[in-house]
């Protein structure tokens, strides 16, 4: 809990002999990671592995299958298959079935390839022949000949030619299309003409008979090449539904069998012998040494080399109780924890859903997401979908939670007042009554409350990052400039807390008297003193780091949004229902007509599409305010990360299985 | 014509125009503050979705950036809040 899993360096070496069994092994239980082998310098003598034996018949196959998973459209989404097939009943049809697999695809997607590019040749001969089917002359007639010469092309408009000539002109609304016979003498005398009055040629197609019968048996032939092809993608879909299963397991199987004979080349090797390094959560060393051993009857040296953990790159895997695991997902996002950081994810998996909830608060919008958290999961499969549904979910449960505390229901007031704060305002039959407005003010103290604690976590933890990760004076300086900022903080709050009386905070305004000369109370002084002293032990760590100061202010009043950004969620709601029901609905129920029935269902769309818009705008708000308070004020106190991803070798097997 | 110099404020209207400052006082807090919260926003969020374009596992501190102007409107909304119910 909140620091990465502890990890141990794992060197494996033995002969080659073992090294399929080793592979297999590490493969299977999928928890070594393992460091490439770069040819460092205590590694003399060694070289980078070969392949195992049957690695290229491997990856041919696999390319076989990708081209047919790929022609029969079929994609990998993640889940789990309902029925797993087995590794030997795969083998036994990757003999018998893939070719004939195989084949089919090759032949339909070659058939599918013939008949689109005909379908394109297709459309670029009519598109010739369009224009001149507004033209009485056979195709046949525009060429063949000794004496004349032949003009066919768009012009804006018709153009009256003085050499001899014969023309057939068709207007058009967007300019005409024109085709002229001339003598070969006077070719460039009418061309000139033509060319003065905008012309431009057109290809004259290479085609036999009327254009428009031309272009009927073009177009008769395009509808049955369309036809095909559906008659293709239909066969396509047939065999992806059929072989899917089937395609999905032999990809798994295959890419298994691929890694595990490219893994030597990740590994250093004699003649004789092979090296491995990587890395193993400790928890599971004693374990991965015996079943190594037991593999290979002892003929295996397994040694757990020491860490110098500042230049070893420890690979980094969370370690967190289950109800934290959906939001490793939001820390990933910004980026994985160093190895000895402390490990934020708990912390984000309780503050952010109540973030959430503080902000949206509203039984009704609860209701709607936690039905979405659910309802979305046949859609966004895999890990990080889930994660992030099981963060909506729980996030949800919060809103629905403080909606319960506020009494808020899509904007309507339950049957109890609200516990705490309201956050209704007085809009419409409300503001009528001389309902009082939200309680603004102490939400807002409220949320500087929550700023205040938790950024002060931030510090605290950032304390103890420093504390461990640290060395030397560079370590005292860090800490105390931690602390520097900490009483910034507080200095600054005291000093307020002296001079001005706020509801809900610490009252240090009435304790003694005003002391003379600085004109502050002894509260103040301690403050300024605490204040002095923070801009001293953030300075001696680094100087400029005092330009930073004004972001103590902006960083806890910037928690204001918990209150300011629910409460605008709370004033469309507020507003729609308003328009919707007071404005729009209840006057016709009053006096039900036919007009009337129109308006109440006009009514209703508009209230609909108010509080659909809303909630998206309050998931998106909701959500992204939480994590910016966590991101920008939260993680920027203590929190670098920058970790390298934990990547054991192996796979999660999801369509195949050892039995 | 009405003589300007000789209208008499009621109190009921000084107070109808004071509540109508303080909308306008609002209004103006929070777009001005929205406005700002865009410019500031315009910039970091082209450049944002370019690194994200380049590298998706930029995505993170991108938002980051981008959401860092966001204080700015938000501090328009409390000030338009508190002069409206407080």
């Amino acid at each position: 809990m909140l620091e990465p899993r502890t990890m141990s360096r794992l060197l494996i070496a033995g002969t080659k002999a073992e090294m399929g069994g080793v592979i297999a092994e590490l493969y299977r239980r999928r928890l070594f990671h393992i460091e490439d082998f770069i040819g460092q310098e205590e590694y003399a003598g060694f070289r980078l592995g070969m392949p195992l034996a049957g690695a290229t018949e491997a990856s041919n196959e696999l390319l076989k299958i990708r081209a047919a998973t790929n022609a029969f459209g079929i994609h990998a989404d993640g889940a789990p298959a309902p029925r797993r097939l087995s590794v030997t009943e795969l083998r036994r049809s990757l003999q018998t079935e893939l070719p004939e697999v195989d084949a089919q695809a090759d032949e339909l997607v070659t058939r599918r390839t013939r008949l689109e590019t005909r379908q394109k040749d297709l459309e670029s001969r009519i598109a010739e022949l369009e224009p001149f089917a507004s033209v009485p002359i056979p195709m046949d007639l525009y060429r063949g000949y000794d004496s004349l010469a032949v003009f066919a092309g768009h012009i804006p408009a018709d153009v009256a030619i003085t050499a001899p000539h014969e023309k057939q002109y068709s207007g058009g609304k967007k300019g005409g299309f024109l085709v002229v016979f001339t003598p070969i003498p006077d070719r460039d005398a009418v061309e000139r003409q033509l060319l003065d009055a905008g012309f431009a040629a057109a290809r004259i197609p290479d085609e036999t008979g009327m254009p428009a019968d031309v272009i009927a048996r073009y177009q008769a032939e395009q509808a049955s090449a369309e036809k095909e092809l559906e008659g293709i993608g239909r066969q396509l879909a047939g065999l992806s539904e059929l072989h899917a299963s089937f395609l999905l397991a032999a990809d798994e199987l295959l890419s298994a069998e691929v890694e595990q004979a490219e893994a030597p080349l990740r590994f250093a090797v004699t003649d004789q012998t092979f090296v491995a390094e990587g890395w193993i959560p400790t928890a599971d060393l004693a374990d991965i040494r015996a079943s190594l051993e037991r593999i290979t009857g002892g003929k295996i040296h397994v040694e757990e080399l020491p860490v110098d953990f500042d230049h070893d790159a420890v690979p980094v895997e969370y370690n967190n109780p289950r109800f934290a695991h959906p939001s490793e997902l939001l820390v990933d996002l910004m980026s994985r924890p160093r190895y000895g950081e402390l490990d934020p994810t708990l912390l984000v998996s309780i503050v952010f859903p109540l973030f959430f909830g503080i902000i949206l608060g509203d039984v009704g919008y609860g209701l709607v997401l936690l039905a979405l958290s659910f309802g979305l999961r046949r859609y966004l499969m895999g890990e990080a979908g889930n994660q992030l549904l099981d963060t909506l979910r729980n996030s949800s449960v919060a809103a629905i939670i403080f909606g319960l505390i506020y009494s808020e229901f899509f904007g309507v007031e339950l049957p109890w007042k609200p516990l705490i704060f309201s956050r209704h305002l007085g809009i419409g039959a409300a503001a009528e009554a001389g309902a009082h407005g939200p309680d603004a003010a102490a939400m807002l103290i409220v949320s500087i409350w929550i700023g205040i604690l938790h950024i002060t976590l931030g510090r605290v933890l950032s304390i103890v990052n420093h504390a461990r990760m640290d060395h030397g004076s560079h370590r005292t300086k860090a800490i105390l400039a931690q602390t520097g900022w900490l009483a910034f903080m507080w200095g600054i709050l005291i000093v307020i807390w002296s001079m001005y009386a706020i509801p809900l905070m610490l009252d240090l305004s009435k304790l003694g008297d005003v002391v003379a000369p600085i004109g502050l109370r002894p509260a103040g002084i301690i403050g300024i003193v605490m204040i002095l002293y923070g801009m001293v032990a953030i300075g001696q760590e680094n100087t400029l780091d005092l330009f930073e100061l004004p972001t103590v202010i902006s960083h806890v009043l910037s928690y204001a949004r918990l209150l300011a950004v629910g409460l605008s969620s709370v004033a469309i709601a507020l507003v729609t229902n308003y328009i919707a029901l007071d404005l729009i609905v209840r006057p016709q129920l009053a006096a039900l007509s036919p007009v009337g029935v129109v308006l109440v269902i006009v009514g209703i769309l508009v209230l609909l599409i108010g509080h659909v818009v809303n909630l998206a705008l309050g998931l998106l708000g909701s959500g992204l305010n939480s994590l910016r308070l966590h991101y920008v004020e939260f993680f920027t106190k203590f929190y670098k990360g920058g970790g390298r991803k934990y990547n054991p070798f192996g796979m999660k097997r999801l369509y195949t299985s050892e039995e | 014509m009405v003589d300007v110099s000789s209208a008499v404020l009621t109190a009921e209207m000084i107070q109808a125009s004071q509540a109508g400052l303080k909308a306008v006082g609002a209004g103006l807090a929070v777009g001005l503050a929205g406005i700002g919260t865009g410019l500031g926003e315009m910039g970091i969020g082209a450049a944002a979705m370019g690194a994200t374009a380049e590298n998706r596992d930029m995505f993170g501190l991108a938002l980051l950036f981008t959401v860092i102007p966001e204080t700015i409107v938000i501090f328009g909304l409390v000030v338009a809040l508190l002069l409206l119910f407080s």
